[in-house]
């Protein structure tokens, strides 16, 4: 019974883990979308419009990772450096697709051990 | 679609959003001392408080993000002080409901994990940005 549980927590971390690399991906790729391609073509060839568009498109993405990130923080255990790695990321061009493959890691070693961490903040009974 | 319509959805999602928050907080508020066990019956209203969080609560904060955003855009508010600061109160909301959202996931795999104290400011937190913003959306004072 209890084993089984233990089995329904990873699945649920892994789940979660899979959604924020999804998400890190989503939010590198409007990024990269809106630095190299809106940008250039709003400066260059005058088409003020493409930067009108991609940037609510990255505004979204990049919510919607910081939000995902706070949910994953708080249902976690991350360290101190990994959550600083995570939200750096959100800012460079290019971190997002780091930061998937870091968290595609993190998802394996947690498939592989079967274990959620230690308890930062937590109160053991 | 028409301004009122994108508005109506709006505050539809905006009401089963905060619904969601005051849920998720009374909830984690309400969790039995000490830690470790227990009382019967809580651990199935946290599984039902966390299943309403993903099938209705997120989806509606998404929903008002999109919503908000395209009003915004087309109205041409962003430049307004008024807007600037409902997001910022919008933000605070959604970054608490990240933290709801996150500890009752936590405190259902677990009965020894307790939310974290500032929590328990939750629901009054929430009250406050919601008269802020609802009085920043309707009379636009700046």
């Amino acid at each position: 019974m209890i084993a089984r549980e233990e089995n329904g927590d990873v699945a649920l971390e892994i789940a979660q883990l899979r959604h924020m690399r999804w998400a890190s991906w989503l939010e590198g790729t409007t990024l990269v979308a809106l630095v190299f391609i809106a940008v250039p073509l709003k400066h260059l060839a005058g088409h003020a419009s493409a930067t009108a568009l991609m940037g609510p498109v990255h505004g979204m993405a990049f919510l919607l990772y910081v939000w995902m990130l706070i949910q994953t923080i708080s249902s976690g255990d991350w360290s101190r450096a990994e959550i600083v790695r995570a939200l750096i990321a959100a800012f460079v061009p290019f971190g997002g697709f780091v930061n998937e493959r870091f968290l595609r890691r993190k998802q394996a070693a947690l498939a592989r051990t079967g274990r959620s961490g230690e308890d930062s903040w937590g109160i053991s009974g | 679609m028409g301004y009122l319509w994108l508005k109506a959805l709006h505050v539809a999602a905006a009401l089963t959003w905060i619904g969601g928050l005051f849920a998720a907080s009374l909830t984690l508020r309400g969790l039995s001392a000490p830690a470790g066990s227990r009382a019967p019956g809580e651990q199935r209203m946290i599984e039902g408080v966390r299943r309403w969080d993903r099938c209705a609560t997120t989806p509606a904060m998404l929903l008002l993000w999109g919503l908000g955003m395209t009003m915004a855009v087309e109205a041409g508010w962003f430049a307004a002080p008024w807007l600037m600061i409902k997001l910022a109160f919008v933000l605070g909301l959604s970054a608490l409901h990240a933290a709801l959202s996150g500890t009752l996931r936590r405190v259902a795999r677990r009965a020894d994990r307790r939310p974290p104290a500032f929590l328990r400011y939750a629901a009054p937190a929430i009250v406050a940005s919601v008269l802020a913003i609802a009085i920043l959306a309707v009379v636009k004072p700046f």
